[in-house]
């Protein structure tokens, strides 16, 4: 069924950019914003395609990817919090070092296969008609990509973390008056958010691809990027933003699947377009929301 | 420029000497890292032609930079100006003279570029999108633009099943003296103009000022918006142009995959050099030589063309880290 079959992958596609939705809203919130993330994305996808190809364990890939996403994001977190690089700039440079890092240590997992992680039935809600098979008959990792969201808002909102976390990004004198250290909040929030992008890579290669190509994200964690804005810096807005691109990713790839007469490459552009158009009209109301913190860097005029 | 009272002015031959200053330690970096190719077994003539592309797209960076834009859609507007330079060439028959295809050919891929970065400030400057995000998007909108055209409307009907255009006619390819052609010229050229724009005219010291300090700019009556938009337009236009001496030099034909990563490349040598247009063609020549020397080092080792990222990022990288705390900017 068509219909079905779109918003089964629009949760499956999304996943990948729901993780790095809230990897890039939790570094945000602390006041620093890392355009690395595409590189997170990617090294954590390479590192859990070759770690689940060498192990036989997608399990073991799960790990590898959040170790690698989280490592290139320490390189972003040094460079800006203790070396006062430019923020923009520095992410941009970890994106084509992950880039041209995974580009290169991934020719000789090319042609490999992997056993990526299987579908898992919930039993009773997956006979749900239409809603079954989109929500509850998806891999382990979509649906702690489905949770993630709600844990993310009830640790920002409700615990003492969340709020030294918040409070970083916004007043970070008042943080430092309160006897934590800005810099070491802002080092694990960056930290932990690359890890987050690298599940997010992770889950793309082991749950939807199954095989590695150069540069498989194609852009997912830019898009991230956007929709954090698109969500106003919260959760569960983001993560929408993530499905609808899933969504638009999705019926693209149905209709390519259906034949319909249009050329792949402009079906193609439809999610980086309809990315682009969401910003168009919310990122002059959204701004509104920008953490404190970060309009130096990220504010525009 | 911080000489204001008359007793502090310097003598006229001082300011003109620091005035060259600017292009001296450059033109150092330059004469070195050319003299020390040949060592390398890294063939100059080729680094030249690469530094052609680079060069613009970095520039592309630089001039936005400097009204606090970043632009990161080199990428983008180089395919974009290579698909209306072959865009444009269809219009052309094999007796239209040489120069006039040649320019036809170089508009098509400025205005293409232009066109390309001026959706960015459109949407920068209506809707309030942040170029950074726009830019970055657009350029996979492109890359699909570029796949789209030589798999459809710019196919070459000769060329079975490969995705090309058809080939520019013969008069319209670059002259070239020993390998290098003349849009390396070009590119010099245009480098010096911008350091002139920017640091000469009236235009780039709105233009730096409106970077400095938008909202003083504003309260100043400085047209803030519609200088962005003409920075970004100006940095478009060179990359669409380096897309065209792309298509006119070595290539001679639209392709997939044309002057894939030279908008990367031309951002990291921009912030390399910080924005300065002499320190910029220095960088441009040294990731020139890293990319062209990377070349025939991943053909040996057999590694895809993207790991001279590897060793760009990481100059970078360290360049931003040992920087950052000397000039004391966090944004």
């Amino acid at each position: 069924m068509f219909i079905e079959d779109v918003l089964a992958g629009a949760v499956r596609y999304g996943s990948s950019v729901i993780f790095a939705t809230q990897g890039e809203l939790i570094s945000e919130r602390a006041g620093v914003i890392n355009l690395g993330i595409e590189g997170s994305m990617l090294c954590g996808a390479l590192a859990a395609f070759a770690t689940a190809s060498a192990t036989g364990s997608a399990v073991a890939g799960i790990f590898a990817g959040l170790a690698a996403g989280g490592v290139l994001a320490a390189i972003h977190a040094f460079l800006v919090i203790w070396r006062g690089a430019n923020q923009l700039a520095a992410g941009l440079a970890i994106s084509f070092l992950g880039l041209g890092l995974t580009a290169a240590l991934g020719v000789s997992f090319v042609s490999k296969q992997i056993t990526g992680l299987g579908a898992i039935e919930i039993p009773l809600l997956s006979d749900i008609p239409i809603l079954g098979k989109v929500l509850f008959t998806q891999d382990a990792l979509t649906y702690l990509a489905l949770i993630l969201p709600f844990i993310v808002l009830f640790a920002l909102s409700r615990t003492k973390w969340g709020l030294i976390l918040r409070a970083t990004g916004e007043r970070p004198e008042v943080v430092r008056a309160y006897g934590y250290d800005p810099k070491h909040v802002r080092a694990a929030a960056v930290i932990l958010g690359g890890a987050l992008a690298g599940l997010g890579g992770a889950q793309l290669v082991l749950a939807y691809t199954l095989n590695w190509v150069e540069n498989v994200t194609v852009g997912r964690g830019f898009v991230a990027v956007a929709l954090v804005i698109f969500g106003a810096w919260r959760p569960l807005g983001a993560a929408a933003g993530a499905l609808v691109f899933g969504a638009a990713l999705s019926l693209q790839l149905q209709l390519q699947a259906r034949g319909v007469d249009v050329s792949i490459w402009l079906l193609q552009m439809a999610p980086y377009v309809l990315t682009l158009l969401v910003l168009v009209f919310t990122s002059r109301r959204q701004s509104k929301q920008i953490p404190e913190d970060l309009k130096a860097v990220f504010g525009g005029t | 420029m911080t000489a204001t009272t008359p007793t502090a002015q310097p003598p006229a031959i001082l300011e003109r000497l620091s005035a060259q200053r600017d292009w001296l330690g450059p033109l150092v970096a330059v004469l070195v890292i050319l003299s020390a190719l040949p060592f390398l077994g890294i063939d100059v003539p080729e680094v030249l032609v690469r530094c052609c592309p680079l060069l613009l797209t970095a520039l592309a960076v630089t001039i936005p930079a400097r009204t606090g834009l970043v632009n990161v859609g080199g990428e983008g507007q180089f395919a974009l100006g290579a698909v209306g330079a072959a865009a444009f060439a269809t219009a052309l028959t094999p007796e239209t003279p040489g120069l006039v295809g040649i320019v036809v050919i170089a508009i098509g891929g400025t205005l293409f570029g232009a066109l390309w970065a001026g959706v960015a400030a459109l949407l920068k400057v209506t809707a309030g999108v942040n170029e950074t995000i726009s830019t970055l998007l657009l350029n996979y909108v492109a890359t699909l633009i570029l796949a789209y055209s030589v798999t459809g409307p710019l196919k070459d009907p000769e060329a079975a099943n490969f995705p090309i255009g058809a080939p520019i006619p013969d008069a319209t390819r670059l002259p070239e003296i020993n390998g290098v052609h003349m849009g390396v010229v070009v590119a010099l050229i245009l480098a010096a103009a911008a350091a002139w724009l920017l640091g000469r005219t009236r235009w780039g010291f709105k233009a730096r000022v409106a970077g400095g300090n938008p909202r003083a700019a504003l309260r100043n009556g400085l047209p803030v918006g519609i200088l962005i938009v003409g920075a970004l337009l100006l940095g478009g236009a060179l990359a669409g142009l380096a897309g065209a001496l792309e298509v006119m030099g070595p290539d001679g034909r639209l392709r997939q995959g044309l002057g894939v990563g030279f908008g990367f490349l031309g951002f990291l040598a921009s912030w390399l050099a910080m924005h300065r247009p002499g320190w910029t063609v220095a960088a441009v020549v040294l990731i020139a030589s890293i990319s062209v020397g990377g070349d025939s080092l991943q053909l040996d080792l057999g590694l895809p063309a993207t790991s001279v990222y590897v060793v760009t990022a990481t100059v970078l990288l360290v360049v931003l880290g040992w920087r950052g705390t000397r000039s004391g900017a966090r944004s």
